[in-house]
């Protein structure tokens, strides 16, 4: 027999997991209903009954590197089923927001974001970046007014470029710090071949789908992933279109001297308005479900308002706009930067990244 | 007594629809020459009873055979003095005209046999009359832990005198030790502090109890409601009489010596639940090696316990004790690491949440598993291997101390084997044969570990405590008979009857404290304590006739008869249930009650009436264990379940008081088969009166010789164990059996 491992928990981890979501961790006492009563948990090693007990056991490096932790989609249904009450659903996120954490690059920021003693810290960069150019940069006035007038678009782009380009750096080191402790926790699936079939079953939403308790979070997810995606695409082909010149924003809704333009244009508005729709779903069950509200942290809600956030606040400005109403559509395209700014830089530090991890994590466990 | 004898017959509950009772009325008045029979449709009624008493008291009846219902049911109609009168109950209801076909020929014959049966055995009966002795109503508890003290409170405070024995020079018992006590009240989270200083004080106050501390009984001889108790106390010893005894002598722990495999020995860290409880009672909880607080402890439970090698058993509080055990650690040092590694977590009831509330702390760690080995790591710390985790697979853990969870050992003397040991060891003096010595050496060495064991020290032939059951436990029947012990007046209570914790041992003491007083109370009376609680009779002996084979004395399961030196029983009228296993086991039939004998229940076979061979009627006996068969056969009655009208039943008061002459007698007569239904034995005995269905059965081993020197077939007899519940199974197996003796063909004695 194989030596047998030495166990040493870490009683500071446990403290994290109890104060980010799972505080009722230590009242598993290992039925495994949680198990039998998931739908998502494959047969041959099944969750979140051994994660439970990991986690009670401070086993902080075990749990971090188990592609499981993601592939659980807090529909709840175990913890609704727990006959005591230890809410593995929530440990289950809470373990997220520690690997999160644990993986970010640099560390400090992935404390930061998830501390809810800093969230007003965490808007004063981008307040300060965007107050800066709405003072200084030169202006430009046009009839009908643009944002652009009052946030340069030569300033905004590279700026946006730039950020892109860190995040996409700093979610490179923490995946690549999650797939090394992948591999040495011993899951050796092909990840790149792994990616293609993780990324259909993703927009399927085929998971989300096999919950039992809530139906509402299908429509809700699915919606605002799609509609994020939409705009995702689409803020990458006009950036690039109109920073080598060949579009010029604000898009016209409809001219028919400018087809392409035009159709792009209204997609981005429908994909906002999907991403509204989706957004509201979720906001909505979090809100008024007394017991979703209780075991939301803040780690969710920050994510949450933030996105919903940038697309309210999208549409507000794009209304004031056509409205004409100038001093109040720069100042809530002000606070639309800023958010924007707060969603992509701290993407790798907040929820938003679990859109990462569980793709890698599910390409890494390949087929169910 | 001159017989009067009157027979009563009931036509009420459609027996009168069922029966010819004018035949009955025949069978009565031509057979028996009953001066008085009469027929009433509603006998158990007020003008039935009324006519009945009307007879009695004018003095024309004195003998009154009541066939109707059965004797289990109207027993408060049907009630007479027993000093002047003697009552039999005929069954012909349960047992006949609601289990067989009505107006029917085989039906009929079978009332008019039993109604043979029941007048036959009231003519054979003598009124019972009371023995009376000044009767002791005190109570003497042995044991001043939770149990003894809550039975001395009871008991005194239902006005009966106590005497409290305890060893210790203070009373509180094994509690009175403790730090602290796992939660007894709601919500059950919060442990409390003992209670016990103001229950000693009650006791030590109370007007009506007398403790003595620093005491040893050093012997007890009597009978209920006449102990004679001798108490060694300091500077000197006493004599006490007593009613009544509750041993609540508690527990030991487990001698965890026998742990080396869990590492007790290997290292000073390892420690047992109890030492460490010490540990934290006298102050801080420190590594024994070096006099650190240690940072992490592992708990292993069921340390020897639940294990077919130490402790069969589960001891029911370790669980309790070690999360108990983990708020220590924790209230010293908040991070200092608690594991646990548990086969099951046994927390019962609300206890439940005590253990939600332990587990909670984020340095407590459960899981099950097997201790694989324990060894001694760096640095001084220990190593525990620990296979088949919920963590997937063996594990290490290094923990500066390790707490053996052990579990509890009754504080016991198996009073039979004592007496084993004694007699081999006679035996050996004796030197009387090499091979008797050696094997009376072999016996020694065996039972050596008894010795010195005693408590109450009985001068009872049969052994100087309570014989013991199953893993050293003196109590009776755990679920149908809680603290009876095999010695009447003597009741257990607490850890020393089955493990528990010091609530349930609260609540047992209150439970034996009834026993107690029970017992007194009817010895008073001179009746019988349970299971035939106000029985009058007594077995009576015929001494000019004894053979001094010992039978009787070695067989009574409740040590009820002493000796004299010759091997002559004494009899001890008090200690006696009479269940009448003496009478069953003695060969020359000289124990008689009288209300029962052999003699009575030779002449009811010899009234049942057998059909000629060539009628083919066969006909088959019954004797049925009164306290569970016989009441399930009337079970089988009220549920209109049909059998075959060829059997006879005979209720037997157990069936260990089954004589094998009655079995001869039987085959000699032409009985076609017999059966013997009785308790469950084993084990998981049923018996109520402990050993009897066992011996019956031992006892027909014998038998088959007899039937062989009779050339009769051995499957004419059968023995069977059936629970009170089996009601259904009953006809089924009177049917079974009656196919096979028709198969086997009519007994060849008939008729001679």
């Amino acid at each position: 027999m194989a030596e047998a491992m030495t166990i040493r928990p870490d009683v500071g981890f446990i403290k994290d997991v109890l104060k980010s979501g799972g505080g009722d961790l230590k009242k598993c006492y290992q039925c495994a209903t949680c198990s039998v009563v998931c739908n998502l948990s494959p047969e041959q090693s099944p969750f979140p009954r051994k994660q439970m007990i990991e986690a009670q056991w401070g086993l902080k490096d075990r749990l971090l590197a188990d592609p499981a932790i993601w592939l659980c989609h807090n529909c709840g249904d175990c913890t609704s089923r727990c006959p005591r009450g230890a809410k593995p659903g929530e440990v289950m996120g809470a373990l997220r927001n520690q690997a999160i954490q644990h993986f970010a690059a640099p560390g400090f920021l992935g404390r930061a974001v998830s501390s809810p003693k800093t969230w007003p810290l965490l808007f004063v960069p981008g307040a300060l970046v965007f107050g800066a150019l709405a003072l200084w940069a030169p202006k430009e006035v046009t009839e009908p007014r643009e944002f652009a007038n009052v946030f340069p678009l030569h300033v905004l782009e590279p700026l946006f470029f730039l950020i892109s380009g860190l995040v996409l750096l700093a979610f490179a080191v923490g995946l690549a710090r999650f797939v090394k402790a992948l591999r040495s926790a011993g899951a050796n699936g092909a990840i790149l071949a792994g990616l293609i079939p993780a990324f259909v079953e993703i927009l399927a939403h085929k998971r989300f789908k096999e919950c039992g308790k809530e139906k509402n979070r299908y429509w809700g997810h699915l919606l605002t992933l799609w509609g994020f995606a939409g705009l995702a695409f689409m803020g990458t082909v006009v950036g690039i279109g109109s920073m080598v010149g060949i579009m010029h924003t604000p898009l016209p809704f409809w001219d028919p001297a400018m087809p392409v333009e035009s159709i792009l244009k209204l997609f981005a508005n429908a994909c906002a308005a999907v991403i509204l729709v989706g957004g509201l779903i979720l906001l909505g069950d979090r809100v008024l479900n007394e017991e979703k509200r209780r075991t939301t942290t803040y780690f969710d809600w920050f994510f949450l308002l933030t996105i919903v956030g940038v697309v309210f606040t999208g549409i507000l400005s794009e209304v004031l706009r056509l409205g004409e109403a100038v001093t109040a559509m720069y100042a809530i395209y002000f606070v639309h930067l800023v958010l924007i700014f707060a969603l992509f830089v701290y993407a790798p530090y907040s929820k938003f990244a679990h859109m990462l991890y569980r793709t890698v994590a599910m390409a890494a466990m390949g087929k169910r | 007594m001159d017989k009067k004898l009157g027979v009563y017959l009931c036509s009420g509950c459609s027996l009168g629809e069922s029966l010819d009772m004018e035949k009955l009325v025949k069978v009565a008045q031509k057979e028996y020459k009953a001066p008085v029979c009469r027929v009433h449709p509603f006998l158990c009624g007020a003008e039935g009873v009324a006519q009945i008493r009307k007879d009695l008291e004018e003095g024309t009846v004195n003998t009154a055979v009541i066939a109707g219902c059965s004797p289990r049911v109207k027993t408060a109609a049907f009630s007479f003095d027993p000093a002047t009168v003697i009552m039999e109950r005929v069954n012909l209801r349960e047992h006949v005209a609601w289990c067989q076909k009505p107006k029917d020929e085989d039906t009929q014959m079978m009332a008019e046999d039993y109604l043979r049966m029941g007048i036959v055995k009231a003519q054979k009966s003598e009124p019972l009359a009371p023995v009376s002795e000044a009767i002791s109503k005190t109570i003497l508890v042995v044991g001043g832990g939770v149990a003894g003290m809550t039975a001395a409170l009871e008991s005194a405070a239902a006005g009966y005198e106590v005497t409290l024995v305890e060893k210790q020079a203070q009373l509180g018992g094994f509690v009175g030790t403790l730090k602290s006590r796992f939660p007894q009240t709601p919500p059950y989270t919060e442990l409390s502090a003992d209670g016990m200083a103001e229950k000693i004080q009650a006791v030590t106050y109370h007007p009506k109890i007398t403790v003595l501390t620093s005491a040893k009984i050093v012997k007890t001889e009597g009978q209920p409601g006449m102990f004679d108790v001798r108490v060694e106390v300091e500077g000197g010893s006493k004599s006490i009489r007593v009613g009544s005894i509750i041993m609540a002598t508690g527990w030991k722990p487990y001698d965890a010596t026998k742990l080396g495999h869990l590492g007790y020995g290997l290292s000073p860290d390892v420690v047992t639940n109890v030492e460490f409880e010490r540990m934290a009672a006298s102050g801080a909880i420190a590594r024994p090696s070096d006099g650190k607080p240690p940072q992490s402890v592992l708990f292993i439970q069921c340390a020897g316990s639940r294990d077919k090698e130490h402790l069969p058993y589960c001891s029911s509080v370790c669980c309790m004790a070690t999360l108990k055990h983990a708020e220590y650690l924790h209230a010293q040092n908040a991070d200092a690491k608690a594991y646990i590694i548990y086969k099951d977590m046994r927390t019962p009831g609300q206890y439940e949440k005590y253990y939600a509330k332990a587990q909670n702390h984020p340095a407590t760690f459960l899981t099950k598993g097997e201790v694989a080995s324990v060894r001694e790591g760096e640095g001084g710390s220990l190593v525990v291997e620990v296979k088949d985790t919920l963590l997937g697979g063996a594990v290490q853990i290094p923990a500066d101390m390790v707490v053996l969870a052990t579990g509890m050992v009754p504080n016991s003397a198996d009073g039979e084997a004592i007496r084993q040991l004694h007699d081999a060891e006679a035996k050996v003096l004796r030197n009387e044969s090499d091979t008797q010595r050696q094997e009376a050496e072999k016996k020694v060495a065996e039972l050596k570990q008894h010795e010195g064991t005693e408590i109450l020290h009985l001068t009872y032939r049969q052994g100087p405590d309570l014989p013991v059951l199953r893993y050293g436990f003196p109590d009776s029947h755990f679920v149908c008979f809680p603290y009876e012990t095999r010695r009447t007046g003597i009741y257990a209570a607490g850890t020393v009857r089955a493990p528990m914790d010091s609530s349930h041992a609260a609540e047992d003491a209150l439970g034996a404290a009834m026993k107690a007083i029970q017992s007194v109370e009817l010895a008073s009376k001179g009746q019988a304590v349970h299971p035939r609680a106000g029985d009058l009779s007594f077995p009576e002996f015929f001494l000019q006739r004894c053979t001094q084979c010992k039978r009787c004395t070695e067989e009574c399961p409740f040590g009820t008869l002493d000796e004299d030196a010759k091997g002559t029983p004494k009899p001890n009228p008090y200690r006696c249930r009479r269940c009448g296993i003496c009478m069953g086991a003695c060969p020359e039939r000289i124990i008689s009650f009288k209300n029962y004998s052999v003699d009575m229940i030779a002449s009811m076979i010899k009234a049942i009436e057998v059909p000629e061979e060539d009628e083919e009627k066969p006909r088959v006996l019954v004797f049925m264990c009164e306290n569970d068969a016989y009441p399930a056969l009337d079970i089988a009655g009220m549920n209109h379940a049909q059998y075959d009208p060829s059997v006879r039943i005979i209720p037997l008061r157990c069936l260990g008081s089954m004589n094998i002459v009655w079995i001869a007698d039987a085959l000699s007569g032409g009985i076609d088969g017999i059966m013997l239904i009785g308790c469950k034995y084993g084990d998981d005995y049923q018996c109520h009166f402990a050993k009897g269905s066992e011996l019956a059965n031992r006892r027909l081993e014998n038998v088959k010789e007899t039937l062989t020197r009779l050339q009769l077939e051995s499957e004419r007899i059968q023995v069977t164990q059936l629970a009170i519940n089996e009601y259904g199974k009953l006809p089924v197996l009177i049917n079974d059996f009656m196919d096979r003796i028709r198969e086997m063909g009519p007994n060849p004695y008939k008729g001679f």
